[in-house]
Order: C-alpha cells, then sequence, then structure tokens
C-alpha cells in the first residue's frame, strides 16, 4: 500500500493521469447535447475560418479549371441529356402550376392556418464550404453561414444533388456540418431520417439510420414487406421525423432484402451526392414555429 | 531565436490550413475518406526527435485541439489527447539529436500507426464508430502511412536542418550559463 503510494509521489506519472482524468472529462462533456458554444471556441472557429476560406476559394477554382478540362469531351453528351430533361420539367412544369392552384384553393376552402400553410415553404441559402476533413469517423465540412445569419443546430445541409448533412455546431460566422456518413444507429446523438420513395410517398416508408462504409451505402431499415419500394426507386426524406424537412433527395435503392429478424426488409441506398469536390451548399431553413 | 520558434508555429498553422482546404482537393474522389494525412503531425514528430519532447507534447496538444475546436462534429479532445500522447511517446524513446534518417522514418511509420491506432481507440471506445481495426487498418491506415512516409521524406533535409540550428543555440547557451 506505502508502495502505491509513492507511486502517486512520483510527479510525472502525477500529471499523466491527471492528463488522462481531464481529457476523459472533456471528451465525456463534448460529446452530449451542447446547445451553444463558448466564446473561446467560437473566437478560434471564426478566426481559422476566414484564414481556410482564403485558401479554400483558390484551390477549388484551380482545381475546377482541371476538372473541365478534363470533361471537355462529354460536354456534348452532356448538353444533349439536358435538353432532354429540360423538355420534360416544361411539360411537367405545366401540371405542377395546376396542381398547385388546385391546392391552394383546397387549402382555402378548407381553412389552414397561416403556420400550416408555410409547414412546407422552405427556403433555401447558399453557403460556400470553406474547409473539409475527411476523417472517416467524425467527416464534417465548415461553412461560410453562421449564428449571425441565421443558421441553428441540425438544419439540413443539401447539395445541389441531394441531402449532404446537419449543422452539428454554430458559431457567429462559420458553422460545422456533420455528414450524413458519420450516421450511426449506435449513437444516441445521431438522428435517423424518416424516408420515403418518391412517387409512393403514401405507401412507402422506412428509417435510414445507418451508413455502412465498407459499401458506401446508407442502410434503410423497418421496411414493411408489404412495401412497393423496389430497387432503382428514389429515396427522398418524409418530414414525419421534424428534423429533416420534407422532399429532400437522399439516394436510390441498389437493393433491398430481408432484414435482420425477418419481420421487416432492409434497403441499401446510394447516396445521391457524391461527398467529394464540395464549393457551395444549400441550408435548408424552415419555417419558425411559434411557440 | 524566438523568430525562429515562431517560424515553426507559423508553417505548423499553415500546415493545418493546408489539410482542410487543398488537400481535399489533391486527393482522387474514390479515396476521399482513406487519406488523411496529418501533415503537422509529422512536422510535431520531427519535433519530438530532434527537439524536445515537451516541446511536442504541446505543440500537439495545441494543433490537436485547434482541429477538435475547429471541425467539431460529435467530441472535442480526440485530436488533441491522440496527438499530444503519440508525440510524448516517440519523443521519449526515439529523442536522439543525431538521429539518422532511417531512424527518423521509423519514428514516423510508428508514429502515425500508434496515433491512428490512438483515435480509432477512442472512437470505439464512445461507440462513434463501429467499423473493426481491421477494417480500418487496411481502410485509412495504411494509405496514410504511406502519404506520411513520402511527406516526412520531402521535408526530411530543411526541417532536421533548421531544428537543429534551432536546439543547437539553445543548449549552447544553457552550457554557457552552466
Amino acid at each position: 500500500m506505502l508502495e502505491l503510494f509513492k507511486l502517486l509521489g512520483n510527479k510525472r506519472l502525477f500529471i499523466l493521469l491527471m492528463g488522462l482524468v481531464l481529457f476523459i472529462g472533456l471528451m465525456g462533456f463534448t460529446i452530449g447535447p451542447r446547445t451553444t458554444l463558448s466564446w473561446p471556441e467560437k473566437f478560434t472557429r471564426d478566426t481559422i475560418g476566414f484564414v481556410q476560406y482564403v485558401f479554400y476559394r483558390p484551390a477549388g477554382y484551380i482545381a475546377g479549371f482541371f476538372e473541365d478540362i478534363s470533361t471537355l469531351r462529354s460536354l456534348y453528351e452532356e448538353n444533349e441529356q439536358l435538353k432532354t430533361a429540360l423538355a420534360h420539367y416544361t411539360r411537367d412544369k405545366a401540371k405542377y402550376n395546376y396542381i398547385e392552384q388546385e391546392n391552394e384553393r383546397l387549402k382555402n376552402d378548407l381553412h389552414f392556418t397561416e403556420e400550416q400553410r408555410n409547414k412546407y415553404n422552405y427556403e433555401y441559402r447558399i453557403a460556400q464550404v470553406v474547409s473539409v476533413n475527411n476523417d472517416p469517423n467524425n467527416r464534417t465540412l465548415v461553412i461560410d453561414l453562421g449564428a449571425r445569419d441565421g443558421v441553428k443546430q441540425n438544419m439540413s445541409v443539401t447539395s445541389a444533388e441531394g441531402l449532404v448533412g446537419i449543422v452539428s455546431q454554430v458559431s457567429n460566422f462559420t458553422s460545422t456540418v456533420k455528414l450524413l456518413t458519420s450516421m450511426d444507429a449506435k449513437d444516441p446523438n445521431s438522428k435517423a431520417i424518416a424516408a420515403t420513395a418518391l412517387g409512393k410517398e403514401n405507401d412507402s416508408f422506412g428509417m435510414i439510420e445507418s451508413y455502412d462504409q465498407a459499401s458506401g451505402t446508407f442502410i434503410m431499415t423497418k421496411i414493411k414487406e408489404t412495401d412497393p419500394l423496389q430497387k432503382g426507386d428514389t429515396i427522398v426524406s418524409s418530414g414525419i421525423g421534424g428534423v429533416f424537412p420534407r422532399g429532400m433527395v437522399i439516394g436510390t435503392v441498389v437493393s433491398r432484402q430481408v432484414g435482420d429478424f425477418g419481420l421487416t426488409n432492409t434497403a441499401q441506398i446510394k447516396p445521391a451526392a457524391d461527398f467529394s469536390d464540395w464549393k457551395e451548399l444549400f441550408v435548408v431553413f424552415t419555417p419558425e414555429v411559434k411557440e | 531565436m524566438a523568430m525562429r520558434r515562431n517560424i515553426l508555429v507559423a508553417l505548423l498553422f499553415i500546415l493545418f490550413i493546408i489539410e482542410g482546404t487543398i488537400i481535399p482537393w489533391l486527393v482522387p474522389d474514390a479515396w476521399q475518406t482513406r487519406i488523411v494525412p496529418h501533415l503537422v503531425y509529422i512536422v510535431i514528430l520531427f519535433v519530438a526527435v530532434y527537439g524536445h519532447r515537451h516541446t511536442a507534447l504541446v505543440l500537439g496538444l495545441i494543433f490537436g485541439m485547434i482541429h477538435d475546436v475547429v471541425f467539431y462534429g460529435q467530441i472535442i479532445g480526440t485530436y488533441s489527447f491522440a496527438m499530444g500522447l503519440s508525440s510524448y511517446l516517440m519523443g521519449l524513446i526515439f529523442q536522439a539529436p543525431r538521429a539518422p534518417l532511417p531512424v527518423m522514418m521509423t519514428v514516423v511509420l510508428l508514429g502515425s500507426l500508434l496515433f491512428d491506432g490512438i483515435l480509432h481507440a477512442l472512437y470505439t471506445l464512445f461507440h462513434l464508430t463501429d467499423e473493426s481495426f481491421d477494417f480500418a487498418f487496411v481502410d485509412h491506415m495504411l494509405p496514410n502511412l504511406v502519404i506520411h512516409f513520402v511527406f516526412a521524406l520531402v521535408i526530411y533535409v530543411p526541417l532536421r536542418r533548421q531544428l537543429e540550428m534551432l536546439y543547437r543555440r539553445r543548449r549552447a547557451s544553457r552550457e554557457d550559463k552552466a
């Protein structure tokens, strides 16, 4: 026993142990849900965010220039595809306008409140990526919108292709986006996405809870056996969970099989966003809910 | 001498900025999560061997903490802890002002594995990842190891000269006082 106390008399060992305890305390404290950051954290993030912004944009331009040269050949093909897509859009637009007006009329007839009307009226605000952390365990981005611009924790962030992640921490001028690839069913702070298939919104439902690093796909669970979901469907968020807004494109179904316990089915979803070459992203502002 | 030390810190800071802004553009799309080089850490390893392990410990803690705070996804402290501890340990074992190239490269290889290993252990401890060590080893630790090795080879000559100048003068001035 006495020898044990003598061991504690060793200054170096004592400092080492204190450091260990301190760090475990720090990690335990920061892993829980934190709503605001302390001012040293905000200060560090904003100053370094500014410096990173100066570096990231020119690098992006140069990389983009070389990419443009390499894709020059496929430009003609892409143009052809876009023309077809545009023709589809103009046709759909006529249909959409008609449905929207009818929807408006019905809402009026049913006396919808202002809040109910604006529920799905999202605002997309463009944000520039400032820096990227590709650590597979903690993939994050820093964007140049912060608390000053009204960004709040847990807002969804999408690229032009599809849902990318959610805002994990906000400081005054920058905020950190946690990418969907770090979703994990076991992590209590990770938020699952209630999802459905495009065109089958009323019949299809499942939860996207985790990302499989090895195959590079999201795992969608809790799909009913009678669900019409099939390979090739586009998966969008259903907005039921409350965190993710409605209608965010997530990906396409690669395969569907019977789940772990045989009661429900599981599907693998290939992400729509390609999670590389980050430039502009959109933060989705949902309308304020009055308390 | 104070000037040179400031340049060292500035170099580390610029490397940190490059890690987050320019490296992602250089890495091919398919390898985005597989090559995540920690250039700052490699320079700190040089400080641990040719300078002093306590300096390396403090630098590791500070720059790890900056990384943690800027890229705060789920947890703060993992990078700081891993960088501080592993650079201190490497300094404790290998600290030698006259270490030749092969020894330094061994330090870089071992240190890189140690760092990624500690990170993986921490994330597993807090249930933030469920990938096995074997998978993580092949997936990103080995590619990182190669990149770290190449980077260390590139900076070996200039960095060692600068560090030797910095520490020789300091050691000389200490001897003068004694």
